[in-house]
């Protein structure tokens, strides 16, 4: 019986506890993975999108040429991501309120900031969303293919007080089988551990320079309202 | 660059990321399957441990004895079949060397007689009825010999019947006998492994055993397989051997296979018994 005992003849020949701890390992590895490409792609746009608009930020353009060229980009169904949606909700803002005239200038920066406050909160949002999904999968894992194993063994412990004869071969398949679910969990948790870690450290980073940027922006609107 | 990113995050970059999370469970699955059926081979073969069996020597004086005894007994009914078969065969030869010679006899003495009638034809008439007379008489007479050579010959064959039967019959009780003999060795023989299986089991060598020694004990015991005592007729030199050996004695009775051997088997073979504790296999 030792001869043809693979891993997928394992899986097939599992009792059906156990069988539904693989489908449920399998699951959330799968959906892990997901969710770890996708954080990917969305936090390195975010962070390319963070550094490529400091840099035309900072070049020097009028802040109303950079906003009509955002305006641009959306009619080009182009999505316009993080730092610049910021920008862009800050800026048009205050353009309103400068627009109507009566308002002093106190009420026209807090309105900005208020409007940039809340683009934010948007954008962090949009960055951290199925983050703490990660962690949920990296802690509890290991606890569902703890439980397939126990299930498992006691199985196998179950059919051994059934038998005369206590062999090896007896028990083996069991528990062998019982170990596969403990390794299919720490094989879910491992990479969303690793992931979350990595990806809360970039969130961090990209998040802070939102927040300086907001301030930098607001400063430079008070210099503006101010002056005028 | 900022484009390309944009392409890549169309609806928020879900359908790339559960194509690549798909395609990496399935690659990791073919891996595992490839690895397995590859490595499947060598992997199966056992290390077998090393065997540390524990020996010990029975060496029953009284069942020594016995088995000499029942061999010796056996090659003395051997000869004794063979000297009876000889002489059997000598006696048929004797009493065919009888017959023959009998035949002779009668042979010559009807030449005798032919010869006698032509001579009394010869001679004259008034002899003739005496000679009738003596004829009658010696026909009288050889026809005894004739009835008393049957007769003879009668009582050897029934003497011969008689030989066999007795020896069939001898046979037959001595194989009873052997049949007896040999059942009861077997069960001295399997009581004999019981106690040697259940000695093993629980004999604890100290580190301090070596090849070579050697312990004798002198147990004595119930037929219900109790333990009354133990004492050490030949120490090893090392205290602690001996009582290991005193301890394994102790702790495996009592031998509850003893009671279910005849009480007869039991007092001839196992009321006191010596045993030699003999480590025979390690390693120093």
């Amino acid at each position: 019986m030792n001869d043809d005992l693979s891993i997928l003849e394992l899986v097939l020949n599992a009792s059906p506890a156990v069988q539904f701890v693989f489908l449920i390992l399998t699951l959330l590895s799968i959906v892990s993975w997901v969710i770890i490409v996708q954080r990917w792609l969305v936090l390195s746009s975010a962070r390319k999108g963070v550094l490529s608009f400091e840099h035309r930020f900072w070049s020097g353009m009028d802040l109303s040429q950079l906003y009509k060229e955002g305006n641009r980009m959306q009619q080009d169904n182009m999505q316009i991501v993080g730092m610049e949606n910021i920008f862009r909700a800050g800026f048009k803002e205050f353009m309103r309120l400068r627009q109507q005239g009566s308002v002093d200038a106190e009420a026209v920066m807090e309105g900005s900031q208020r409007a940039m406050r809340v683009a934010y909160s948007r954008e962090e949002e949009k960055l951290e969303s199925h983050l703490t999904f990660l962690a949920t999968v990296g802690s509890v894992s290991p606890y569902i293919g703890l439980f397939g194993t126990v299930i498992g063994i006691m199985n196998s412990f179950l059919g051994l007080a059934t038998q005369a004869q206590a062999t090896l071969q007896v028990v083996a398949p069991g528990i062998s089988e019982a170990l596969l679910a403990t390794a299919m969990g720490l094989f879910a948790a491992i990479p969303a551990v690793v992931a979350y870690n990595r990806y809360s450290a970039l969130l961090d980073m990209i998040t802070s320079a939102y927040i300086t940027f907001t301030d930098e922006f607001s400063s430079i609107l008070h210099r503006q309202v101010h002056s005028s | 660059m900022n484009s390309v990113f944009n392409n890549l995050v169309i609806y928020n970059g879900y359908p790339i990321s559960i194509a690549a999370a798909i395609t990496f469970h399935i690659l990791i699955l073919v891996a595992l399957i490839w690895v397995q059926s590859n490595n499947r081979i060598d992997s199966l073969e056992l290390v077998q441990p090393t065997i540390v069996k524990a020996l010990f020597i029975d060496e029953n004086p009284q069942v020594r004895n016995r088995e000499t005894l029942e061999r010796q007994r056996l090659e003395r009914l051997d000869e004794q079949r063979l000297a009876r078969e000889a002489e059997q065969r000598r006696q048929q030869e004797e009493a065919q060397r009888q017959a023959a010679a009998e035949q002779q006899r009668q042979e010559q003495v009807r030449a005798q007689e032919r010869e006698q009638s032509a001579l009394l034809e010869r001679q004259a008439l008034e002899r003739q009825r005496a000679l009738e007379a003596q004829r009658n008489r010696e026909r009288l007479q050889s026809e005894q010999e004739q009835q008393r050579q049957r007769d003879l010959a009668e009582a050897e064959r029934r003497r011969q019947v008689e030989a066999v039967d007795r020896q069939r019959q001898q046979e037959a009780t001595s194989a009873a006998a052997l049949e007896a003999a040999r059942t009861e060795f077997e069960l001295v023989q399997s009581a004999t492994a019981l106690i040697q299986q259940a000695l093993q089991q629980v004999w604890n060598r100290p580190p301090s055993a070596r090849n070579g020694m050697r312990v004798i004990l002198r147990i004595r015991m119930l037929p219900t397989g109790e333990l009354l005592d133990a004492t050490i007729t030949q120490s090893s030199g090392d205290p602690a051997f001996d009582r290991s050996a005193e301890n394994a004695v102790y702790s495996a009775s009592p031998f509850t296979e003893l009671r279910s051997l005849p009480i007869k088997v039991f007092n001839a073979n196992f009321r006191a018994l010596s045993l030699i504790f003999q480590p025979e296999d390690l390693l120093n």
